[in-house]
């Protein structure tokens, strides 16, 4: 049997859960990442031909 | 409260009488040339794959350089530009209650300008009078009957600029201290982009005019191309304005959300208002007679607008993720599989925004001085348009067919439909991705654009890139089959689909969104702000280049 003190602090995580923005940091990341590597290939066969 | 039925009628007709059978008749009107449009521009995108590809070899009544004029113009100009003011119409006459009766004549207007201007453009280019790719850079001399054809385009394009600009206007002068709907605060800006983007290429087709009917000898080369990007570049962000106010307002609602802050899709769309026009220069970048602190400032800019993109990006993935876990998702990345993947409502855009992370990566690539030596004028860039513009827009658009449609022609979207279009949507991604990206690849091992045969004799680089094209090919196959599912579908759902109401899909804000401030709709100052923009920009270096101009060229023909 929970406490309601449990209960409370459980709800609290859902809640927590249903407003977190942890998966938008994460796909921010890969849009950041996506931009740098295919900035880098480049730039590397750029500096290969010069 | 209960509301009386006239009282309902008086504050939101729509929601009673659904749209105005006459303003749908004026969006209506602008899809069913869209859509004619990409059937004809899909037919010669095929033609041109399957002739890089040495599969085919086209008559001798046709040449390379003609077909390619003509997809270029047809799918670029012409389809673009009739989709986005059939939806914008619609969206404007949703928001505001209806067109003035003014404004209809001017959407007709408009309308007939630019079918004839359309017309006369593509008989020349049918007659092989106008094979000067739709970017028509001087020397390339066509028919001024082309030129004339432009024009008309173009002054169909200011109607309908007039006539959004006085519906606003009049709502605005009834609604003291309201701010606008959001969709009408898009269609302003579109409009107000399309007018200032128009005026440079203008300019430069009035003084094509008369030097390609021998009356005057010679052009400044170098001040058409620099008018012309003037242009083509704000085109561009014209497509990216349209697109995304479909996934700010339509999307969240489709996948039962609410939208983002109403401010910050407000400070995103003046921020591409504002910043837009003076990126021209990227398409220029190793063009002589543009000093290279002018080159900088353009690379600047355009590097710029990355920012309201990556607002935009950030704020799409926060209604995903908040509408997601609403619904249960759970974990990391657990909302993803919450979103409604078998709607083609949403799937159709989805892809359209997944696709503009690789297309907007690749554009900053593109913009970057020593990266575009490696890319400038090869198949990379035409692989990175189809990217941008081939998915992230057009796939939007195909998406939103599958509403706007239906709801114009008071019919319904059938589960069959729906199904139709998931599976229109996955062809279209597949063929794009094996076109677009073996274009990508072939472009980074030297393949030129806009090039019908490029054996060289049979060298073993030009050998190299037999194999990408033909992937081409392949891609494009699949793209001409995507194009007819679509075409069908639209005119299926135009006229045959079962009667019945469609929900225009316009998302709510949160519940504890705070309005949008009224500053947002000072747009007198933008425009001033925009003015000031494109005159630090291009005020000096055109000034230049009249100035210092080296000997004009008179009209070429290398056709
Ligand atoms: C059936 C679908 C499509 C196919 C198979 C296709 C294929 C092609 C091919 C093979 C080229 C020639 C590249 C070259 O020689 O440089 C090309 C160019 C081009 N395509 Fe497409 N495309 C399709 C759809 C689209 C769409 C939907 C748009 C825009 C809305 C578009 C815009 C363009 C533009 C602007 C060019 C460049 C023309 C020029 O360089 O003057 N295409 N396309
Ligand atoms: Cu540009």
């Amino acid at each position: 049997m929970k406490t309601t003190e449990a209960i409370k602090s459980e709800k609290q995580l859902n809640n927590d859960d249903e407003k977190s923005l942890r998966g938008t940091l994460v796909s921010v990341g890969f849009v950041a990442a996506v931009i740098v590597v295919m900035w880098v290939a480049v730039f590397w066969i750029y500096m290969e031909r010069v | 409260m209960e509301q009386s039925l006239k009282e309902t009628i008086r504050q939101d007709p729509k929601k009673i009488l659904g749209v105005n059978p006459l303003d749908a008749k004026v969006s209506l009107s602008y899809l069913t040339v869209a859509f004619v449009s990409l059937l004809i521009g899909g037919i010669l995108g095929l033609v041109q794959g399957l002739e890089r590809a040495g599969l085919i070899d086209l008559p001798s009544w046709l040449n390379y350089y003609q077909v390619l004029t003509a997809h270029g113009l047809l799918l670029l100009l012409v389809f673009t530009a009739t989709f986005s003011i059939g939806y914008l119409y619609a969206n404007l006459s949703h928001a505001l209650g209806g067109l003035l009766p003014k404004v209809r004549k001017f959407a007709w207007v408009g309308f007939v300008l630019m079918i004839i201007g359309v017309a006369m453009a593509v008989t020349m280019i049918v007659l092989n009078e106008a094979s000067v790719l739709y970017t028509f850079y001087p020397p390339l001399a066509a028919h001024p009957i082309f030129y004339i054809g432009l024009v008309f385009v173009v002054l169909g394009i200011w109607a309908c600029c007039a006539g959004v600009f006085i519906n606003y206007r009049h709502w605005r002068k009834n609604h003291p201290g309201q701010v606008t709907p959001l969709l009408a605060y898009f269609t302003m800006a579109v409009f107000v982009l399309w007018f200032f983007a128009t005026i440079g290429v203008t300019i430069e087709v009035f003084t094509l005019i008369p030097w390609s009917m021998g009356l005057v000898e010679t052009t400044n080369v170098m001040v058409g191309r620099t008018l012309f990007w003037w242009f083509g570049h704000t085109l561009v962000n014209i497509w990216y304005l349209v697109a995304i106010s479909a996934w700010y307002v339509f999307v969240p609602k489709i996948i039962g959300g609410r939208h983002f802050s109403d401010k910050l899709i407000r400070l995103v769309v003046i921020l591409v208002v504002v910043l837009n026009i003076p990126g021209g220069f990227h398409h220029q970048i190793i063009d002589p007679a543009i000093s290279q602190s002018i080159k900088f400032l353009h690379v600047f800019m355009s590097l710029s607008i990355a920012v309201p993109s990556l607002m935009t990006a950030f704020a799409m993935f926060a209604v995903f993720e908040r509408t997601g876990r609403k619904l249960g998702g759970k974990g990391l990345l657990g909302w993803l599989k919450k979103l409604p993947w078998g709607d083609v409502r949403f799937l159709a855009p989805m892809i359209a925004m997944i696709s503009f992370i690789f297309g907007g990566a690749g554009g900053i690539v593109n913009t970057s001085n020593q990266l575009n030596q490696v890319i400038h004028n090869t198949m990379w860039v035409v692989g990175h348009f189809h990217i941008t513009v081939g998915v992230s827009v057009v796939l939007t658009f195909f998406g939103i067919c599958y509403w706007l449609i239906p709801y114009l022609a008071k019919r319904k979207l059938t589960p069959k439909m729906n199904k139709l279009g998931i599976i229109q949507t996955v062809i279209w991604t597949v063929g794009m991705i094996i076109m677009s990206g073996s274009m990508h690849i072939v472009g980074l091992l030297g393949d030129p654009r806009r090039t019908s045969d490029t054996t060289y004799g049979g060298h073993e680089a030009a050998a190299g890139w037999i194999p990408f094209e033909m992937l081409f090919a392949v891609g494009a196959t699949l793209l001409l089959i995507g194009v007819i599912i679509q075409v069908y579908a639209v005119f299926n759902m135009m006229f045959f689909a079962p009667k019945g109401l469609t929900e225009y899909p316009v998302a709510e804000p949160e519940d504890d969104a705070t309005p949008a401030p009224m500053w947002t709709e000072r747009w007198g100052l933008w425009i001033v702000l925009l003015l000031a923009v494109v005159a630090m920009a291009y005020v000096v270096p055109i000034v230049d280049m009249i100035l210092n101009a080296p000997p004009g060229s008179p009209p070429i023909r290398t056709w």
